[in-house]
């Protein structure tokens, strides 16, 4: 009780903890922002206040004895009402110079500021880091104490990126580039919501903000740019599904479950077979063949990767958005191994089992 | 039409217009029409104002709505209130249209110029 | 009460003309205004019921029995049919209708005929709605939002029919309008003046204006939305060099006016309700009067606060975040006003004023976290966070239908000319204020702590559960509260004790005429006075209602003298 009754009164020192009202403060502007919300917030207290006791004393002490009408006090009173219309006028104009000042601090990014290319698609995020070629899906590692600025665009609807701790939120909207900027000031791990309605796995669109030390970063990203092109095709599959599936895992399960698209238990063995239908009535084994459509099971999953709409699957809308240009023809085999390879990367519930390097998870 | 017994009697019946002159008033507005088709025919590339077009079609139709609204609207003839009231949802209008556009002029520098797939699409087909 | 030389004592609106064609065909305002009251809480049981599917959904993380999709399409008919089928007709169409042009003095709206057809028109935009969920359902978001809704291999297949439905309830709406201004223009009797006119018609007039003025914008929206999804003519899809913010601009410019069309009238209802049930005058009436209309003005401009992370010019936010305080101005006017009408008053703590109380109390939170709202460099954090959902159910539930409630209890022995039982009635608009209170208070802690708006599971953030077992408790009282309120309404209707002309003590004109009315309301002109001076009025034991005072002296004489 009494640390609910001491968070009302939450003093906004930079990187406070979460509150009564706010989650923690991570990054340099989260202080401003809550320093204007608690002042907002404390004159909402104020009235509430005065309002409701008024309220409850005129209850009681105005309480109607008996029916008969009474009539007694002022009908009204001009100066009176005069006094409160100007004096909340005062204090809204207050209110928005504070907040248009924060806004303005929200709105430009430092000179010299880390630039991350950021893409919204139906439902998942990916974040490019032109600077070292590395490209993250669902995951964006950024160094801490040094200014982000995040430039976004989206392939289909709208989107919108909201990192609560960070106090900062921007919609991503296609054909159009809009930004926004932190400097987180801890390390850790953050979230990352989609705040703009996008359609059937809106609320699955999530990634997450791994903010890391300075000089691990560089090193991280390095790694992160070219891992996998020292692998051996034996390590690629355990590759695909912890850097790769996160990208796909809004709409194929490893499970087996259905889900928007086809879940990718099993799914080499139907493609081997041909054993699939498409919404057009071509069977995907009557494809397959020299001279033909897909010359080898391989070549329609490549197809599938980077033209979806060419053949789309029997009791499927087709919502796979095409991943030309932004998958390297290593990283399409990648993900064909992954394919032939599933059993052993998961288990019968579809939980992976494998490390990025090929150790088997705790 | 309900009634009540002290509503007002000034203008139960209201102006009658001649209609010769309704006739005059829809020559008019038929002349502006071929107007519209003139200058929808008309190249303004040549004299460099692409737009000029638009401008003057939207231009002839507002003379014409305001020709409408005056003479076969009555408006001419109407209490001033009533001037007053279309005037004023003009002029809402324009502040509508106004602040909208004000603001994507603001935001055109971060539209991605030629990102329109389905333009290029559709432009893909013309060609085969 | 002056004396009434009706033919029959018991011939009143509701037995004049009988069978069901008598009622279809009704070019009665106070009959158009019971069909609209029927139809409108038949909606309201629809939209709530979507709305418990959406709070037992939220329950854990993972989401308790429906899909992304039907939880999609839950949230999006329930925001629909509140908006376009309950809120904005409740008042002035259902109460508005029917006490309008009694209130006034008149014997009707000034177009009947004209009013029977929007009532006709909200019910095809009910049927519209019933296709779209027929029709593959919608799951766009009310606010349709392009280029999801646009997008015909995403969004769902009934978002044709949803448009074509909001298109038809608009027109609905702006008939009403319509008439409502030309009444109160034309139909006003001998003295009644503007200033004499009940606070109800000033926000009536006000909430005219703006259903005129800005229902065709969203009318012309939707239509180039469904030329846009069907054919694609490129001005809303980026795709073909449209401009999804424009969209939100046209959108807005009709939707936030609307939240005043849905919240003016409801402080019209609580002006009257105050000043009744306390037996005093009100305070401060031309203030009050002139708060409404600027309400309505200012409401014009400020709705680019919808889209301060939309992408919208930073010029543009910041002009609009200015305008936006101005609005809170007029609200915190009638505020105060009524606080200060309660003052040395007599206040009777019967259920039209336990709403009227509540009102009061649940509008202030909600007018006050809009400060949260309207305040740029916070509301980049709140926007569309569960915070925005609790500040527009306060304002849009626990006011504007609290409101509405509180209406319907206070008109409804004049209505129905049946009491209806007290103390259930309060029972119930306590359970609603808490629950309400419950419902929404804790989802202004979850949004502010980071809960995004519109989410079928939350599964990366179970913290956040413990806030909607609250939310999804609190709605449960919420419904046993108003469930409570349906079953004792029904029973009145049935054997409930025969109303008094004047029940409550009140000075507007409806309260001169029997309960229920008579056919053409007013057998003689009614005497116009001080609308809010009760001290001719006195209690009358035998009626169990009020009457004028023996020695009072009547508006009419003193023009005589």
């Amino acid at each position: 009780m009494f640390s609910i009754f001491t968070s009302l009164f939450a003093t906004t020192t930079q990187g406070a903890p979460a509150n009564f009202w706010l989650p923690k403060q991570a990054s340099t502007v989260a202080q401003s922002v809550d320093h204007t919300f608690f002042v907002i917030t404390w004159i909402c207290y104020f009235f509430l206040f005065v309002i409701t006791a008024a309220l409850i004393i005129f209850m009681i002490k105005y309480r109607r004895k008996g029916n008969d009408v009474i009539v007694k006090g002022p009908t009204h009173n001009t100066p009176l009402e005069i006094a409160w219309t100007i004096l909340p006028l005062l204090l809204v104009v207050v209110i928005f110079v504070v907040g248009m000042r924060g806004y303005l601090d929200l709105q430009q990014a430092p000179e010299g500021s880390y630039d991350v290319q950021v893409t919204g698609q139906k439902w998942s995020w990916t974040f490019e880091h032109p600077k070292y070629g590395a490209t993250q899906v669902a995951e964006l590692t950024v160094p801490v104490n040094t200014p982000v600025r995040l430039l976004m665009t989206s392939n289909d609807v709208l989107h919108s990126v909201w990192i609560p701790d960070f106090r900062v939120k921007m919609d991503v909207i296609p054909g159009r580039y809009t930004s926004l900027w932190f400097e987180a000031i801890a390390v850790g791990e953050y979230n990352l919501n989609c705040a703009e309605y996008c359609g059937k796995d809106h609320s699955k669109m999530f990634a997450t903000v791994r903010v890391i030390p300075k000089e691990d970063f560089e090193k991280t990203m390095i790694k992160l740019a070219s891992e996998y092109e020292d692998m051996s095709v034996g390590q690629l599959p355990a590759y695909a599904i912890n850097r790769l599936y996160n990208r796909c895992q809004s709409c194929h399960t490893l499970d087996g479950s259905e889900s928007t698209g086809p879940s990718f238990k099993g799914l080499w063995d139907r493609v081997k077979s041909g054993d699939v239908n498409f919404i057009s009535g071509e069977k995907l084994s009557n494809l397959y063949g020299e001279s033909t459509t897909y010359e080898v099971p391989e070549n329609y999953i490549r197809s599938s990767l980077l033209d979806p709409q060419s053949h789309i699957v029997k009791g499927y809308l087709g919502a796979m958005p095409s991943f030309q240009g932004q998958l390297k023809d290593k990283q399409i085999t990648a993900i064909i191994e992954m394919f032939k390879h599933l059993d052993e990367l998961t288990d019968a519930e579809g939980n992976i089992t494998v490390n990025p390097d090929g150790t088997p998870r705790q | 039409m309900s009634n009540t017994d002290s509503s007002h009697h000034d203008d139960q019946i209201g102006h009658i217009v001649p209609i010769k002159f309704l006739i005059f008033i829809c020559c008019i507005l038929l002349f502006l029409t071929a107007v519209t088709v003139w200058v929808s025919r008309y190249d303004f590339t040549e004299i460099n104002i692409a737009e000029m077009g638009i401008i003057l079609a939207l231009a002839v139709a507002t003379v014409k709505a305001t020709i409408v609204g005056l003479y076969f609207m009555h408006l001419r003839w109407d209490r001033a209130f009533v001037g007053f009231i279309f005037v004023g949802s003009i002029l809402f209008v324009v502040l509508f249209i106004g602040i909208a556009l004000t603001d994507t002029m603001e935001y055109q520098p971060s539209i991605i110029k030629g990102d329109t797939p389905k333009v290029s699409d559709a432009m893909d087909l013309l060609k085969h | 009460m002056t004396t009434l030389t009706t033919q029959n004592p018991n011939d009143n609106y509701l037995n004049h003309t009988k069978g069901i064609k008598s009622w279809l065909f009704t070019l009665d305002h106070k009959r158009i205004g019971v069909m609209y009251l029927v139809c409108v809480l038949l909606a309201f049981l629809l939209g709530g019921i979507f709305a418990m599917m959406i709070r037992f959904q939220l329950l854990t993380p993972e989401g308790t029995f429906m899909t992304q999709d039907q939880y999609n399409q839950a949230f999006t008919v329930h925001g629909a049919v509140m908006v376009f089928l309950v809120i904005i007709p409740a008042v002035p169409a259902a109460l508005g209708n029917f006490v309008l042009p009694i209130m006034l003095g008149a014997k009707d709206v000034a177009f009947p005929k004209l009013n029977l057809f929007s009532w006709y028109l909200w019910i095809f935009g009910l049927v519209f709605f019933l296709i779209a969920l027929g029709a593959g359902g919608i799951d766009t978001g009310w606010t349709f939002y392009t280029p999801y809704s646009i997008d015909k291999a995403s969004s769902m297949g009934g978002v044709i029919p949803a448009l074509i439905g909001a298109f038809v309830l608009g027109f609905s709406s702006i008939f009403t309008g319509m008439n409502f201004i030309v009444t109160i223009h034309r139909l006003r009797p001998k003295g009644m003046t503007w200033f004499r006119m009940p606070l109800f018609l000033w926000a009536t007039y006000a909430t005219a204006i703006i259903q005129v003025l800005a229902t065709p914008v969203i009318g012309i929206t939707l239509l180039l939305l469904i030329v846009e999804r069907s054919v694609g003519i490129g001005i809303f899809d980026p795709a073909m060099g449209g401009d999804p913010v424009l969209y939100q601009h046209f959108f807005w410019f009709y939707s936030h006016p609307a939240v005043y069309i849905m919240i003016l009238p409801a402080m019209g209802v609580v002006s009257e309700l105050i000043s009744v049930h306390s037996h005093r005058h009100i305070f401060g009436y031309k203030f009050i009067a002139y708060s409404s209309i600027s309400i309505a003005m200012f409401g014009f401009l400020v709705w680019g606060h919808h889209m301060f992370t939309s992408g919208q010019s930073a010029l543009m936010n910041i002009i609009f975040s200015l305008i936006t305080f101005s609005v809170s101005i007029p609200s915190a006017v009638k505020v105060f006003n009524w606080l200060a009408t309660l003052y040395k008053g007599s206040i009777s703590l019967n259920t039209p004023m336990l709403y009227g109380l509540s009102f009061i109390f649940i509008f202030s939170i909600g007018g006050l976290t809009g400060l949260h709202l309207a305040t740029l460099a916070t509301d980049i954090h709140l926007h569309d966070s569960y915070f925005v959902v609790a500040h527009f159910h306060y304002v849009m539930m626990g006011s504007a239908l609290i409101g509405f409630l509180g209406g319907i209890h206070h008109w409804w022995p004049k209505m129905t000319g049946k009491m209806y039982h007290e103390n259930w009635g309060r029972v119930s608009a306590i359970l609603v204020f808490i629950g309400f209170n419950i419902t929404f208070f804790s989802q202004f802690m979850m949004g502010s702590k980071g809960m995004p708006r519109r989410y079928a599971t939350y599964v990366e953030m179970p913290e956040f559960q413990i806030y909607h077992i609250w939310s999804t408790a609190g709605s449960v009282i919420l419904a046993v509260g108003f469930v409570i309120c349906a079953i004792y309404l029904l029973h009145s209707v049935f054997a409930g004790k025969k109303a008094p002309a004047n029940p409550w003590g009140g000075r507007s004109l409806e309260w001169q005429c029997p309960s229920p009315p008579p056919w053409d309301n007013f057998p003689e002109q009614p005497e116009v006075g001080d609308c809010y001076d009760y001290s001719v009025l006195e209690w009358n034991e035998e009626e169990q209602g009020y009457d004028w005072r023996k020695d009072a002296v009547h508006p009419g004489d003193e023009q005589k003298a």
